[in-house]
Order: C-alpha cells, then sequence, then structure tokens
C-alpha cells in the first residue's frame, strides 16, 4: 500500500498538469514501514526522451542518482516514480513495464484535457514480465 | 575499501544497510563481494546468466561505469559506489 501526503501530491498533479500535452516525471521520497509506503516528498525531474514526449518519457539515471542522495540527506528513501499518461487511462502499458525497475512503486497519473483524472500505482515483477495493482491513497481519492 | 550505496529496497537483503564496504580493486570485484557477502541481492541485479539486469546501472562518484572501463572500472578506498535504475516509459 503506498499513501501520498498533500504536499507531494500538489506537486506531482502541478508537474503532470504543467508539462502537459506530454508526459512528466519524478521521484517519489518518503518511509517504507513494512508493506506501507507514504510518500512526503515529490522531486519533478525532467522528460529527457529525444522524441515525442507526448507519448514517452525517460529519466536520467544521474537525476534519479540526484534523487537518491536527495533522499539520504533528507533521511528519507526513494520509494518510487511518477509519471504522466496525457490522454490517456492510468494502466502500466508495455513501454513502463519493459523500462521498469521491480525495486520501486510507480504511480501513474492520468491527465485528460489537461486536468488530473485519476491514478494508480503499479509494482513491476523481476522479469518486467507484469506488473501487479498497488493499493493507492492520496488527498484527491 | 569502497563503499557500495545500497537502494532502500534492496536494504532487506543486506542485513538493513544502507551502504556497505567491500573488498575488491574494480567494479566487477566489488560487485562480486557484495553478493557474496548478501547472497539474496544477486537475483537483483544479475540474471541467471551472471549479467548485470538491464535495469542496473552502476556509478563510481559521479561517473556511469559504462563510460570508463565497465565491470573493470578502478575503485579504491574512498570511492562510492552506487546502484541506480534505468526507468523509462510510455502510454503504449
Amino acid at each position: 500500500m503506498i499513501t501520498v501526503e498533500t504536499q507531494p501530491w500538489s506537486v506531482m498533479v502541478d508537474h503532470a498538469q504543467a508539462t502537459y500535452p506530454n508526459e512528466c516525471c519524478g521521484a517519489m521520497l518518503g518511509a517504507i514501514d513494512g508493506d506501507v509506503k507514504t510518500v512526503r516528498l515529490a522531486l519533478p525531474l525532467d522528460n529527457a526522451y529525444e522524441g515525442a514526449q507526448r507519448e514517452r518519457y525517460e529519466l536520467r539515471p544521474e537525476d534519479l542518482l540526484f534523487a537518491e542522495r536527495e533522499a539520504r540527506k533528507n533521511g528519507m528513501d526513494l520509494i518510487g516514480i511518477f509519471h504522466s499518461h496525457p490522454d490517456c487511462d492510468a494502466y502500466f502499458s508495455k513501454t513502463d513495464l519493459e523500462n521498469s525497475c521491480p525495486w520501486y512503486s510507480f504511480i501513474v497519473l492520468s491527465i485528460q484535457q489537461g486536468k488530473f483524472h485519476h491514478a494508480n500505482s503499479w509494482l513491476p515483477n523481476m522479469e518486467q514480465t507484469e506488473a501487479a495493482k498497488e493499493e493507492l491513497t492520496h488527498p484527491n481519492a | 575499501m569502497p563503499k557500495i550505496l545500497i537502494p532502500t529496497p534492496l536494504r532487506q537483503f543486506a542485513d538493513k544497510k544502507d551502504s556497505v564496504d567491500v573488498a575488491g580493486a574494480t567494479v566487477g570485484e566489488a560487485l562480486a563481494a557484495l553478493t557474496t557477502a548478501h547472497p539474496d541481492l544477486k537475483k537483483n541485479l544479475f540474471t541467471d546468466e551472471g549479467k548485470l539486469r538491464s535495469f542496473v546501472n552502476v556509478y563510481v562518484n559521479d561517473e556511469d561505469i559504462r563510460f570508463l572501463e565497465k565491470d573493470k572500472t578502478a575503485v579504491a578506498g574512498g570511492d562510492t559506489i552506487s546502484i541506480v535504475p534505468s526507468i523509462a516509459g510510455g502510454v503504449w
């Protein structure tokens, strides 16, 4: 189960709406207690995909390294990645799955006509062949 | 001894440590020492064929080893090795 607190949720939604019609991406920092994850800080990161960003995103590894260092500096953990699907539902696509990592939660925000519509969280498996839906709570839920 | 920083989700396989000091003169030796000391990390980092998983990048300090000498990149005391995933996606 993953819960996103109000402040990071606002950062995530604002970033996703501001980058519309392109996809956005970023890192989620917080705490893990057993199976319960709490997002306390969201870091918007650049979409580094060189091409149609309306339908693809790519995180630079060095930006994730920065996020990991920010987490350690703030006594938090890097616990997930978020990105948006402009004018599409918040499913976990084949491209999402094949370019994912099983260590993290992946929150997808559906942005419809420039406004937040809904979100889901996904947990990819080690082989990147399927992703389980994770229970997600956030201020707009 | 070089230090390997352990990403949060992998700490459960490393006695809950956030970093591990390992022996090794190269990145390959350091990662081998890490997975020998903590065998449950191996399947997270390497395929059954012993290759780094496609989503795993390794940095020595601020440098991606793909642009250095890959697993033969030299490391020494004071160096920090980071394990950073590759992540991308799209709507289709």
